[in-house]
């Protein structure tokens, strides 16, 4: 299982990137509105491309078992 | 699952946190603090030096009782930077230097405002971080002088 991370990149002008790793669910989200809150106003937000591979591995699961 | 976000940091903070970000800050950009004599005007000293004053919208400073407030004056090979707290109560940067023009001292405050802002999250980020139980396990500086930190849930 994957360790669950934050990776935070303050750039030299201020500005912070942070990236969830292995977060499942909501929680991921829950932690990128936290350092939201801590550090000041949210400029953009994405899901990674991990994101949706994970999201894929679901569908594929599910479809496995349907078609049992 | 996992995401991505960009925040822009706001300083909120009394005048103890920024002055320590702000000492935290220009030593790596080569300058040093100045400490204040008594009696010595450091307006009378610029008047010929051309100078240029940098708002910093996304600041607070806040008023704290027993608190000095005040100015943090910086320098740097005949550039002189001073912080201080405007009428509405943010941080405000006012740059001086000999020979170089309104647009370049605006360069040099913007770089001076984006390193102290650096410094501000880094802290708060750690502080609040450390209080939620959350550990940095890995910290390194790049070459561009981006701080990269990993933190994990203990």
């Amino acid at each position: 299982m994957a360790q669950e991370e934050l990776e935070i990149e303050i750039a030299p002008d201020g500005k912070v990137t942070v990236t969830t790793k292995g977060i499942k669910g909501p929680a991921c989200m829950d932690y990128a509105d936290l350092i939201a809150r801590i550090v000041g106003r949210e400029e953009h937000r994405e899901k990674t491309s991990e994101y949706y591979e994970e999201a894929e591995q679901i569908e594929r699961h599910v479809d496995i078992k349907q078609r049992r | 699952m996992s995401s991505c976000i960009i925040v822009t940091p706001l300083i909120i903070a009394g005048w103890p946190v920024i002055s320590a970000a702000v000492t935290a800050a220009v030593g790596s950009l080569g300058y040093s603090i100045v400490v204040p004599q008594l009696g010595v005007s450091t307006a009378a000293t610029v008047k010929t030096r051309n100078r240029a004053e940098i708002d910093i919208d996304d600041s607070e400073v806040l008023s704290e009782t027993g608190s000095a407030g005040g100015q943090i004056v910086v320098e740097r090979a005949g550039i002189r930077a001073v912080f201080t707290r405007d009428a509405r109560g943010a941080l405000k940067l006012c740059v001086e230097g000999d020979g170089l023009s309104k647009l370049e001292l605006k360069k040099i405050g913007a770089e001076l405002i984006g390193r102290v802002t650096q410094q501000y999250a880094y802290h708060k980020i750690v502080t609040e971080l450390q209080q939620r139980n959350m550990s940095i396990v890995d910290e390194e500086v790049t070459a561009d002088r981006t701080v990269k930190i990993r933190v994990r849930n203990l």
